[in-house]
């Protein structure tokens, strides 16, 4: 992209563009749908749902492997990722061979499940790669130092704990819809947990990064209070957290039986809407130092 | 040897020379900037101040990109040089998320034309034969490594004879880069660091850059 001031770069708060704008945009989806869908296996996994694991696996393979493809620059290159020695250090090679492995096993695991065996070291490989493929798009992003709202412990924490909860979440809606709700209030248990969760790291992780240096301080007042601010609060906090709160808290009282399925089904919706609209922020609003003295520091 | 540079921002004049050298030796794209010259100003008036920093690959001894790079086309060589295989990048842009400086740039192929739809003028048609640059994969300074390793081959020596030095290096008419091996403790970019107390571009970010910038 042709700059109109080049001498300006880096002198403000400069917002990384590479993983959101243009084609980076496949990337966002790409971390989405590999978590979302190793979600949807870890915990589909516990309850030996085979079509729930397999649309995770599916998930996973077919949108997360497919848009992450299709935003390298050279596709038909990826091969070298896995037969250099990046994996020694780099999380992206690393987090090729986790979802590779997950694929692979998951693969054998999802054909036994069909033919109605279940080889319980197999699933804990798979729920071990599984896992590992959830995480690494944390520790990916948490490496970078020069972002310090990418740059904390809690990252990891956080894209664990969203990419089981919507795993949860889908596996929860596909048993209601296909009639196996047997597995529901078991399932259920595992969303109040990770909602409650999800709240507490997403308040720690947003208040630790405010307060930890002035680049975080300014990439948490432009989701809270900027241009995104509206994405922030609507889509994040009132629809992907406020509505499935309430949706739990119902279901909780009531019991999931007297819930109504429609109600669970927009909860569901609304948690995704906003596990992507969070993911989205932390990619929008990932702001580098200026690397010199300057008065100017506004974005 | 470690090869590295020495800036003295006081003979600095931000005139851009370095960066039009830099362009005009790798036949740089339109969009496409290997170093920068980047101005910022501090205070209020009337204590306000200028500063004009030239920006570009620190060649980290701890290169985060390196790191990264689940590839292996980023690369260090023995002399510090951290540099791009463009047969090997894949286009992920891991390194440029990495790099703190962000001195890297992504080639998307989109803008070839220094004068959109007029094609190709001659110099650029020339440039694409001499120095091809591959489309989608990140590129960055490479302290003009061809030019040092046929200077190297030739018995000269860097940052003292003409054609083992970068052309940003050449090409300023103040002379406030100064380049060379910052193991030889009596080269002038050594010497001048020592003296003059050079300091490194942001070492809280751990990687150890190999260019010095003087105040």
């Amino acid at each position: 992209m042709i700059q109109s001031r080049p001498y300006e770069f880096m002198v403000k708060y400069t917002p990384q563009k590479e993983w959101i704008e243009r084609r980076g945009i496949l990337l966002w989806l790409a971390f989405f749908f590999i978590e979302l869908g190793a979600g949807m296996f870890f915990v589909s996994s516990f309850y030996s749902e085979k079509w729930a694991a397999l649309t995770g696996w599916l998930i996973c393979a077919v949108l997360g492997g497919g848009t992450h493809l299709l935003y390298l620059g050279h596709p038909t290159r990826f091969w070298r990722m896995l037969i250099s020695s990046g994996w020694k250090k780099s999380w992206i090679s690393r987090g090729l061979f986790f979802v590779s492995a997950f694929l692979l096993l998951g693969a054998i695991h999802i054909g036994l499940l069909f033919a109605d065996t279940n080889m319980m070291p197999l699933m804990i490989a798979v729920d071990v790669f599984a896992f590992l493929t959830i995480i690494y798009g944390g520790f990916a992003m948490n490496y970078v130092n020069g972002i310090p709202l990418w740059n904390t412990a809690l990252l990891p924490i956080l894209y664990v704990v969203s990419g089981l909860w919507g795993g949860a979440e889908v596996t929860l809606a596909m048993s209601l819809a296909m009639g196996t709700d047997t597995i529901g209030p078991s399932v259920e248990e595992w969303i109040r947990i990770l909602l409650m969760g999800f709240i507490l790291i997403m308040a720690v992780y947003l208040v630790s990064v405010r307060y930890g240096s002035k680049a975080g301080e300014v990439s948490i007042k432009e989701i809270a209070f900027g241009k995104w601010a509206r994405l922030f609060w609507i889509v994040v906090v009132l629809l992907g957290i406020a509505m499935p709160a309430a949706v739990v808290i119902t279901s909780f009282s009531v019991g999931l039986e007297a819930t109504p399925v429609p109600l669970i089904y927009i909860a569901v919706l609304c948690g995704l809407l906003g596990d992507l609209a969070t993911r989205y922020l932390i990619l929008r609003v990932g702001f580098y130092h200026p690397l010199v003295p300057s008065s100017v520091y506004t974005y | 040897m470690r090869l590295g540079m020495a800036i003295e921002m006081k003979r600095c004049i931000g005139c851009n020379a370095c960066v039009l050298a830099c362009k005009a030796e790798h036949f740089l794209m339109p969009g496409v900037l290997w170093n920068r010259v980047i101005v910022s100003e501090s205070g209020k008036y009337p204590v306000v101040s200028k500063h004009i920093y030239p920006v570009r690959c620190n060649h980290c001894a701890e290169a985060r990109c390196v790191d990264v790079c689940p590839a292996g086309a980023t690369q260090q060589r023995d002399d510090g040089i951290v540099w791009i295989d463009d047969a090997k990048c894949v286009g992920c842009r891991y390194c440029m998320m990495a790099c703190p400086y962000q001195v890297r740039v992504f080639y998307s192929g989109e803008n070839e034309e220094y004068f959109p739809g007029q094609g190709l003028t001659e110099p650029e048609k020339l440039g694409q034969k001499l120095f091809p640059h591959q489309k989608n994969v990140v590129e960055k300074c490479n302290f003009c490594m061809e030019r040092i390793d046929a200077g190297l081959a030739a018995g000269l020596k860097p940052g003292v004879d003409r054609d083992c030095t970068p052309a940003c290096v050449i090409a300023c008419p103040t002379k406030a880069l100064h380049f060379g091996d910052m193991d030889d403790p009596y080269s002038e970019v050594t010497m001048l660091v020592k003296e003059k107390r050079g300091r490194q571009f942001h070492p809280e970010y751990g990687t150890d850059p190999s260019t010095f910038y003087i105040d």
